[in-house]
């Protein structure tokens, strides 16, 4: 509305036979009232290290969805400004790229970017952390041991022979779309954090993140080292702890199937 | 009856502390969960535990869950191997235990359709097709609650229950095994139990 009025501020000074035409149609597109405050619920998981002995507890907020961005993260970053700035969590992108706001919202792991804070105002939104993660402060997961793990499948074109060409390793497309699908994988660990055999076993099973990441370069037609990474997952551990619970395609926040991807290994691996 | 009020009560000082808005979830695996102190306890708290309906169920369940002593098998501390840009260790290739050993468990789970399917399609009742039918049921429950074992009771964590519970379920598939033979040998054998339960 501010800019609207400067505008037409300057706009009269320019030509000032239109001022009073141009102050009323101001005065018309102002609204007449504030619309009806909309008030909605936010109970966060907050947990202090600085205080280790005290329990992590819900922490309840109140916001006016009329002056909230549409999204969660929105409502996230205006408490922190407005109402309690020692709330922590990470956030980056604000558009589902960078994976760093995921967290469990309403009971589903997702992107805080990504999803849409319910506008049904009676029911309250709970917002935790990542499940079964170690936390380091109120909504931020400690993700070690998963980026661990992607270290270990060794996520990059292992290749011996030199180019044919000399300069860089060539693909057709049919190759190509064989990675569609699984390239657009953020690592937010939304999928591995909702499985429960990853609950149980994160030491030593991969996880759906990790496993998809995995066929991902087992898929890559220039990858040259395919037996070398079938051999590290052939084992009770790594990989068959997959009990096709398929939490992960359901929990996706960007659309992708990490169950398909376990099962293509399964079945590289079986034949 | 002692049994019975004892998780009552553990709920009940769950509630004590959700009254606080303090909940202690697995997440914080770091926190020390205190255990709550049994004076804690008024009357007034243990009559309300069997009035359900006084609480809404999302405190109930709330509470029933952030109860310190239900927890199986609580998270230790987080403890990182190496340094935090070392890799996760690789284990070694077992494809007996991996490849194989997943190929075996399908072929197993897809050849009892057929198997089950058989007797009563043929209306025969083929003592081998029975025994086959018995051998692949036993084989495939035997992979099934391995399966459990290995996902719930972790070698590292519980080395001695793992074994008990390895060896426990070898012995129960043998002692199954038994008495199954027993029960095609002298007996009128699976596919016609059933056939006599169904149609009794």
């Amino acid at each position: 509305m501010a800019s609207l009025r400067t505008t037409s501020r300057l706009f009269a000074s320019a030509r000032p036979a239109f001022r009073t035409q141009m102050r009323t149609m101001a005065s018309v597109s102002t609204p007449a009232a504030e619309p009806e405050p909309r008030t909605k619920t936010f109970h966060i998981y907050r947990w202090n290290p600085d205080e280790p002995t005290s329990k992590p507890h819900m922490q309840t907020y109140t916001l006016d969805l009329n002056k909230t961005g549409p999204m969660v993260l929105d409502a996230l970053i205006r408490i922190k400004n407005e109402l309690d700035p020692t709330l922590t969590f990470r956030r980056s992108c604000r558009e589902g790229i960078c994976g760093s706001c995921a967290m469990n919202i309403n009971g589903t792991n997702t992107l805080a970017c990504l999803c849409r804070i319910p506008t049904d105002t009676t029911q309250e939104t709970k917002i935790y952390p990542l499940p079964h993660t170690y936390v380091v402060k109120d909504i931020v997961p400690d993700l070690t041991q998963f980026y661990k793990q992607y270290k270990s499948i060794k996520p990059y074109l292992q290749h011996s022979t030199p180019a044919p060409n000399g300069k860089e390793y060539l693909q057709s497309k049919e190759d190509r779309r064989k990675l569609d699908g699984l390239y657009e994988c953020i690592l937010c660990a939304c999928c591995s954090t909702s499985c429960p055999s990853y609950w149980w076993n994160s030491e030593e099973y991969l996880g759906p993140a990790i496993l998809l990441q995995s066929y991902r370069w087992l898929a890559d037609s220039r990858d040259e080292k395919k037996e070398e990474r079938k051999a590290a997952l052939d084992n009770s551990m790594s990989l068959y702890r997959c009990h096709t619970i398929l939490n992960c395609s359901r929990t996706c926040p960007k659309g992708l199937n990490p169950g398909l991807a376990i099962a293509e290994i399964k079945k590289e691996l079986a034949f | 009856m002692a049994s019975f009020v004892r998780p009552a009560l553990l709920r009940q000082t769950g509630l004590a502390s959700a009254s606080t808005r303090a909940f202690s979830t697995k997440l914080a695996a770091g926190v020390s969960h205190s255990k709550p102190a049994a004076s804690v306890l008024s009357r007034q708290a243990v009559r309300s535990a069997f009035a359900k309906d006084a609480l809404p169920s999302s405190m109930r369940v709330a509470a029933f869950h952030a109860g310190g002593r239900q927890q199986i098998l609580p998270p230790l501390p987080q403890s990182i191997h190496g340094t935090v840009n070392d890799a996760a260790p690789v284990p070694p290739s077992d494809p007996s235990h991996g490849s194989y050993h997943w190929t075996f468990e399908r072929l197993i789970s897809a050849s009892l359709i057929p198997l089950t399917i058989a007797p009563f399609a043929s209306g025969s009742l083929n003592p081998m097709t029975d025994a086959i039918l018995c051998g692949a049921i036993l084989i495939h429950s035997h992979i099934g609650f391995e399966a459990l074992v290995i996902d719930y009771i972790p070698s590292k964590r519980l080395p001695k229950i793992r074994l008990l519970f390895w060896w426990g379920l070898r012995a129960a598939t043998v002692l199954v095994g038994v008495g199954l033979y027993e029960f095609e040998t002298n007996d009128v054998g699976v596919t016609e139990a059933i056939k006599r339960i169904w149609t009794a």
